[in-house]
């Protein structure tokens, strides 16, 4: 039997645990996507109140965003809803520029952060062209939401106690990751439960099949900002 | 014997005792500044400063960029001069490499103080990654900087042993850095120009496409934001960079020898301040061609950046202190014959080019980042704390510390006979 490297094994380990959110054991491991339907939303910000209470970010940090657009000189105003994820690109420029790789690609798509390994220089912000990646500067809504710092959001399936503890992700970069913990344990992720239009698609992608795959080529879809190169995995619909 | 000497001499005319001392009572002030407002960086984390995620970085990255520049300038002057043999430049060769080593200090300082888990630091040499810029960049800072040091041994090391002789504090401190070495011969010493001369060439390309070029390159691959994302970026930060460096080491030579009362070279000032003034017109030709670039690309951000840069509220750092500051005076000052003869006429455009290209560094920083990278996304502000404030003086208190520290103990001063 060929021995496994160390390497290997956590690899396997990583690609089972991948493979648990998938109902096909046999099947090739998962390459999420997601699909937002710029028709169908309503512009209610409720995304981002859900991926506020699901990540437990703090002041300033914010994975999901809705962005508003104004269009024409009033009384011409029409406004359009950008909701705003990060893009889990294929070739991702943040994992590009960080010195430590501590911002890598998943196998399974998701672009994703050691918050052990992050030095918190806060080149990958700065090259983001979608301006999805936030700085944990440390602040708290203990004085608003009672208990706010008892306990932490399980990110990339770790549990990190307390904020403010020596495990929590501050002073570090942080940004949206398909809620990979919900995925973990076989759930969408959190903006695309709530989404009150049900604008917001989550999938496989390496399935033809999936829903994802087939809004994919729909003649709305397009990515934000496609000259940058970076082939984003969140494809809208126009 | 003689050389000994005038070193004593010298000891004795430096000895006014009053205006060294108020300067060291100005350089712990600047320290002890420096040292609160560490307490409360370290304490607080980057919740001290007035950076947020769409004003990333700010007054610490734009420093580290300064003194990269002034580091990687000075030393190519230094690496000029040994090189292409510029024999009326070498006075100011060891000021130049000292000013490369401290500079360098510091820059490193200002990116250790910028990052948001300091005590990660060493994550950066531990682990890399081979696509990206900064992971290169923080080797070859190492690299440069032991090539610095030994430089800077080769340059002083015949001195030191002349000094090393006798007692006293700088003797005791001289039998420490010669390293043992005892050949104090006129052979010796054109080994050590022929040693400098090898580091000088393996210097060159270090500074420029590594430490000062690469550090260019850090913002130049950065595609989300387009007024960095030129090819051109790298080849102005390295042409700043001499402009900077050459700028500061005149004002070094020239004060250090009023300082200890020596007689300032005229001909030695107008020369650098030539070199500087040459620098500074391409600099600003090939700035010129990179904002003309960005405009006519039409590129919304991009132009967005340069409008922020020409009529924001800051805008006064681009045309008072970038150009009025750091390009109209040092010209005009240069063209004038009347200043361009005289020390201090060619100190005032010396300063005055420090202080505008500190103007250049923050302007690359701020305007680009200013800009929202999406429409709807929040247009960012910044405007630096007491603490990054404090901080900063105390980081460039300490340079000056090492700095006056170094002069007093080293020997610093190139002999007239020394230059052969």
């Amino acid at each position: 039997m060929k021995k496994l490297t160390r390497r290997e094994l956590l690899r396997n380990n990583f690609i089972s645990a991948a493979h648990a959110a998938e109902k096909d054991e046999t099947s090739k491991e998962p390459k999420w996507a997601m699909v937002i339907d710029l028709a169908k939303c309503i512009g209610c910000d409720t995304c981002t109140v859900a991926c506020k209470s699901e990540n437990r970010t703090p002041p300033g940090v914010t994975y999901n965003v809705v962005l508003t657009e104004e269009k024409g000189n009033y009384p011409n105003v029409k406004a359009t809803q950008v909701p705003r994820p990060c893009m889990q690109c294929d070739r991702p420029p943040c994992a590009q520029v960080c010195p430590v790789k501590a911002t890598y690609k998943m196998t399974n798509g998701i672009t994703a952060i050691d918050y052990d390994r992050c030095i918190g220089c806060r080149y990958c912000i700065v090259a983001c062209p979608y301006g999805a990646r936030y700085f944990d500067f440390g602040g708290t809504y203990e004085q608003e939401m009672l208990a706010y710092d008892e306990v932490q959001a399980p990110e990339y399936g770790t549990q990190r106690g307390k904020r403010g503890s020596k495990n929590s992700p501050t002073s570090v970069t942080r940004k949206c990751h398909f809620c990979y913990h919900r995925l973990l344990r076989d759930e969408e992720p959190a903006c695309v439960e709530v989404c009150l239009g049900d604008a917001r698609y989550f999938g496989d992608l390496s399935n033809p099949n999936s829903i994802v795959s087939k809004l994919a080529k729909s003649p709305r879809a397009f990515y934000l900002k496609e000259e940058m190169g970076t082939h984003p995995r969140v494809i809208y619909l126009k | 014997m003689s050389t000994q000497l005038t070193v004593e001499q010298k000891m004795t005319k430096t000895n006014k005792k009053n205006p060294l001392t108020l300067w060291y009572v100005f350089l712990v002030i600047l320290l002890a500044l420096g040292a609160v407002a560490l307490a409360a960086r370290v304490n607080g984390g980057l919740g001290t400063t007035n950076l947020t995620s769409s004003m990333p970085w700010g007054a610490w990255v734009s420093f580290y960029i300064y003194f990269v520049g002034m580091s990687a300038g000075a030393f190519l002057l230094s690496s000029l001069i040994h090189v292409f043999d510029m024999k009326h430049l070498r006075k100011v060769g060891r000021d130049a490499t000292l000013v490369a080593i401290i500079s360098m200090i510091l820059a490193l300082c200002f990116i250790l103080l910028d990052l948001g888990r300091m005590d990660r630091f060493w994550h950066a040499l531990w682990y890399g990654n081979i696509t990206s810029v900064l992971a290169y960049e923080v080797r070859f800072y190492g690299i440069y900087i032991v090539l610095l040091l030994t430089e800077l041994y080769f340059s002083l090391r015949h001195d030191l042993i002349l000094q090393a002789k006798g007692d006293g504090l700088k003797a005791k401190i001289a039998r420490l850095l010669k390293l043992g070495s005892k050949d104090a011969t006129e052979e010796g010493r054109q080994k050590d120009w022929r040693m400098l001369k090898i580091l000088g060439s393996i210097g060159i390309p270090i500074a420029i496409f590594g430490v000062h070029g690469g550090t260019g390159l850090l913002f130049a691959v950065v595609k989300a934001q387009p007024y960095w994302n030129t090819a051109l970026f790298p080849v102005i930060f390295v042409v700043s960079a001499l402009v900077s460096g050459t700028a500061l080491v005149t004002v070094i030579y020239i004060i250090r020898n009023w300082a200890t009362g020596e007689l300032v070279e005229q001909s030695l000032v107008k020369s650098l301040a030539g070199w500087m003034i040459l620098f500074l017109v391409v600099d600003v030709g090939l700035q010129v061609f990179e904002i003309l670039v960005g405009l006519y690309g039409l590129e919304h951000q991009e132009i967005a950046t340069l409008f922020t840069m020409f009529t924001s509220r800051f805008s006064w750092s681009y045309w008072g202190v970038q150009l009025v500051i750091g390009v109209l005076i040092p010209i005009l000052l240069y063209i004038n014959s009347r200043t361009r003869n005289s020390t201090k006429g060619m100190l005032v455009a010396a300063i005055a080019v420090v202080i505008g290209i500190l103007g250049v560094r923050f302007n690359i920083v701020i305007p680009a980042l200013t800009v929202p990278v999406l429409p709807g996304l929040p247009t960012g502000y910044y405007f630096p704390t007491l603490v990054e404030g404090g901080t900063s003086l105390g980081v460039m208190g300490l340079g000056l510390l090492i700095y006056t520290v170094s002069a007093r103990y080293l020997p610093m001063d190139t002999k007239a006979n020394d230059i052969t």
